[in-house]
């Protein structure tokens, strides 16, 4: 079974995947939204604290994180494109290499928290801490649970679960794991760059 | 009623609405002790009081919940309840361990209950919703487990849905977080902080899948929607209400002797507690107007749809109004405490049992639905007691905002007693509104005894 | 014999991928040079900005829907990002 019908100009209702998940995708955005502007307004209050802080970040790490981040989220892309021509095992390949990005993500991270933890930083230290340390940490659970589902999604994909007609379950675990991109392209450089 | 051993539920919702009137009476006692300080002395004091109007809330409510799972479970399953005999048996200790407590609060002095039920042993008492003798604890526990196990026995054996998952679920952690009320470490900030993974991790956690289900089932019953989409909001709902309720249990630990970044946990997760609120709001109303039948049972219909509107003002909007931490600052144990716990609990808790109760017993007593005489005034009583706690909400607001005002701000802040001496209208005007709200209460129990008009048998 | 033909969104796509991760590398460099100041604050978060709307628009496929889904992405971001800049604005003066 081919899909050969062009889509390219047609307007959809609704966006690609489950829109359950939108409605928790918007969710998301929110709490994260509140909790980036709390940031902003409490760096207003101390400016040279978060400054001076912010300088202990390794952001060599932050930055690359991004790369990876951003190149698994193409990869999903890639997956999204595989299963609507019908090629479950390339669409499966493509979201192992997401996963597996996302693996290199949470090593480069937890490396960092081990550098921060073992210099006695903790919640405590102060408020710049206080929010890069939860931001982070709320962050890579969200990478977690984003790479939970799309093992999910894999495995039904290896099993040809999908095909080019249904794969509404692909582009569910794509939107929400673009989000999880999306979300660090903002955090990386509002806690590691803007001084 | 489709399966036998539903009838189960009979009892416990009976026991509810009985209890439901004590706690009101209780609560009618303590609001005019409010106002004329000596009422009832030295009989009943005002602690006493407090202890029962609050005790029995919480057990009324237990009872629904425990009833509403007998109801449920077998119909989502479409199995017969593990064991009949054993919820029957359950609901006659839980009743009687509850009466003894109940008497034990009225008949002793509290410190003397407590040396007679091994409180020096594993001291668990005094703690305000947990002031429950070790052994009335304990039983509650028993109860708690032997009913888990029929109920998850049922589920085992029967079909799966979400609705029954999501319940299960909820009643799982509902026992789970009651046993933080065993452990009471001496240190008054662990005590605190501990004590509300009880109460917040209940009402603002487990609790609310358990709503979200009941709500779930009693609208698949009425409006006939598909399941696939009820069953999908209630995912996201469930979702949304742990990632913002767990985090946001950090709205009660701003001035406890806790770590100061709870102050930003708290805020910024509670502030979004509202959200999973809003969408039952919504959910409800969207599965009416898609309803694919007319249910004879339209007080069911409307208390199902109250439950959406009351649950999102007293527990989202009167949440939210205090729960930021340079607002709680002012507002902590206040009246506005106060005005939020009565609309909350009102709006969702004991809504959703209303609901329940309303669109379940009719089927236990062999008919699709009350009189259409009966259901009218079953609306009264919804319109009296909703409106009622609506008013009580807003005196006690403006008690609290006056409160505030006089006591916590300006240059020369009154004391406790003398800002108290201002607001007296502000209570006179609540335990009024109590009157009415009893009123309406009694209406709804007269509707299932009222003789006008034909019930609608089942089809 | 028909042969699937490659989706229409795999080049825009690539193409939108190469240019975000040079936007990244563009504000690391940035931030190496511990720069600071409104005129960089605001390149760096307006970097940001274009990312989010790049990664909203053609990861998430946004841009294939209707408006209402682009326009709650996009005024979430301005929202937030509005926010960000008062905050920040607030300390200069
Ligand atoms: C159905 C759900 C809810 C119920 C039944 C409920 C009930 C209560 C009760 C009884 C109290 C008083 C506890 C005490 O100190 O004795 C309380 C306190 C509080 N509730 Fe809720 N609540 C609910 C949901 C919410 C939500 C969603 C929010 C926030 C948006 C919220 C915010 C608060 C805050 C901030 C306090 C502490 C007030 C103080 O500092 O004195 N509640 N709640
Ligand atoms: C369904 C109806 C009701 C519910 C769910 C309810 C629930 C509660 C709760 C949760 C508390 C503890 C509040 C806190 O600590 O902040 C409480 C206290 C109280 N309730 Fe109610 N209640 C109801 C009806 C009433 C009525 C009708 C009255 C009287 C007119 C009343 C009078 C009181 C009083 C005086 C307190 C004590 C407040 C204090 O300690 O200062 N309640 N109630
Ligand atoms: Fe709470």
């Amino acid at each position: 079974m081919i899909n050969n019908t062009r889509t390219s100009h047609e307007i959809h209702a609704t966006p690609p995947g489950d829109l359950a998940i939108w409605f928790f995708i918007f969710a998301e955005l929110l709490a994260f939204g509140v909790f980036f502007v709390a940031y902003a307004f409490a760096r207003a209050h101390n400016v040279e604290l978060f400054n001076e802080s912010q300088q202990h970040l390794n952001r060599l790490s932050g930055a690359i994180n991004t790369l990876v981040l951003i190149t698994s989220s193409y990869f999903m892309v890639r997956a999204v494109a595989a299963i609507k021509q019908g090629y479950s095992i390339l669409c499966a390949r493509w979201i192992a290499s997401a996963i597996g990005l996302g693996f290199v993500f949470l090593a480069i991270k937890m490396a960092e928290f081990h550098e921060k933890f073992s210099a006695g930083i903790s919640l405590s230290t102060n408020t710049f801490y206080m929010f890069y340390l939860s931001l982070t940490l709320f962050h890579f659970m969200h990478v977690i649970l984003g790479m939970v589902i799309l093992a999910a999604i894999m495995l039904k994909a290896r099993n040809g679960s999908y095909s080019p007609a249904n794969h509404t379950g692909v582009e569910t675990g794509a939107s929400y794991w673009h989000m999880v991109d999306l979300l660090w392209i903002i955090l990386f450089p509002l806690v590691y760059v803007i001084r | 009623m489709q399966f036998q051993s539903q009838a189960v539920a009979k009892p416990y919702f009976i026991a509810a609405i009985g209890l439901f009137v004590g706690q009101i009476l209780f609560g009618l006692i303590m609001g005019y002790q409010y106002v004329v300080g000596d009422f009832l002395f030295p009989a009943i004091p005002f602690n006493v009081a407090r202890m029962v109007h609050t005790n029995l809330l919480i057990v009324w409510l237990l009872f629904g919940f425990m009833g509403a799972a007998y109801y449920m479970i077998p119909e989502e399953t479409e199995t017969e309840l593990f064991s009949p005999k054993l919820a029957l048996l359950m609901f006659w200790i839980f009743l009687v361990a509850g009466a003894l407590t109940i008497v034990g609060y009225l008949m002793v002095p509290y410190a003397t209950l407590a040396s007679m039920t091994g409180n020096d042993i594993l001291p668990t008492m005094g703690r305000e919703f947990l002031e429950q003798p070790l052994i009335t604890k304990v039983g509650i526990v028993i109860v708690a487990l032997a009913f888990l196990f029929n109920i998850s026995m049922t589920v085992l054996k029967g079909r799966k849905t979400s609705i029954s998952l999501v319940m299960l679920l909820g009643l799982w952690g509902l026992a789970v977080f009651f046993l933080f009320s065993f452990y009471n470490p001496s240190n008054l900030v662990l005590d605190k902080y501990f004590w509300w993974w009880t109460v917040h991790l209940w009402v603002e956690g487990v609790w609310e899948l358990i709503l979200g289900a009941m709500l779930a089932f009693v609208l698949i019953k009425v409006t006939g929607v598909d399941r696939e989409v009820i069953e999908k909001w209630l995912y996201i709902i469930i979702a949304m209400t742990l990632i913002t309720g767990i985090i946001g249990t950090g709205h009660h630990y701003f001035w406890i002797g806790t770590p100061e970044y709870w102050q930003w946990f708290g805020s910024v997760f509670s502030a979004l507690e509202p959200i999973p609120f809003f969408m039952m709001t919504v959910f409800a109303f969207n599965m009416v107007n898609r309803r694919r039948r007319e249910h004879p049972n339209k007080a069911a219909t409307l208390w199902a749809l109250g439950t959406g509107v009351m649950a999102f003002l007293g527990a989202g909007v009167w949440g939210f109004l205090h729960t930021l931490a340079p607002v709680n600052f002012f507002t902590h144990g206040t009246q506005v405490t106060a005005a939020h716990g009565h609309m909350a609990f009102y709006g969702a808790y004991v809504m959703v049992n209303l609901a329940m109760i309303s669109y379940a017993m009719p089927m236990l007593r062999g008919r699709t639905a009350n009189s259409g005489p009966a259901q009218t005034m079953e609306m009264w009583s919804f319109w009296l007691m909703t409106v009622s706690i609506v008013f009580i909400t807003l005196f006690l607001t403006a008690a609290g905002i006056l409160q505030v005002w006089l006591q916590r701000m300006g240059s020369t802040p009154l004391g406790f007693m003398a800002a108290q001496d201002q607001i007296m209208i502000f209570y006179w005007l609540r335990e009024i509104t109590g009157f009415v709200f009893l009123l309406g209460l009694v209406l709804y129990i007269w509707s299932f005894f009222c003789k006008k008009g034909e019930a609608q048998t089942a089809a | 014999m028909d042969t699937p033909h490659e989706p229409h969104f795999i080049r825009p796509c690539t193409r939108i991928w190469l240019v975000l991760m040079a936007l990244t590398c563009s504000t690391f460099a940035i931030g190496e040079t511990g720069w600071s100041g409104t005129a960089v604050m605001l390149t760096v978060l307006g970097t940001a900005v274009i990312k989010v709307e790049m990664v909203a628009n053609y990861f998430m496929g946004l841009r294939r829907t209707r408006w209402l889904w682009r326009g709650i992405v996009l005024g979430w971001l301005i929202l937030v990002s509005g926010l960000i800049t008062i905050a920040y604005l607030m300390t200069v003066k």
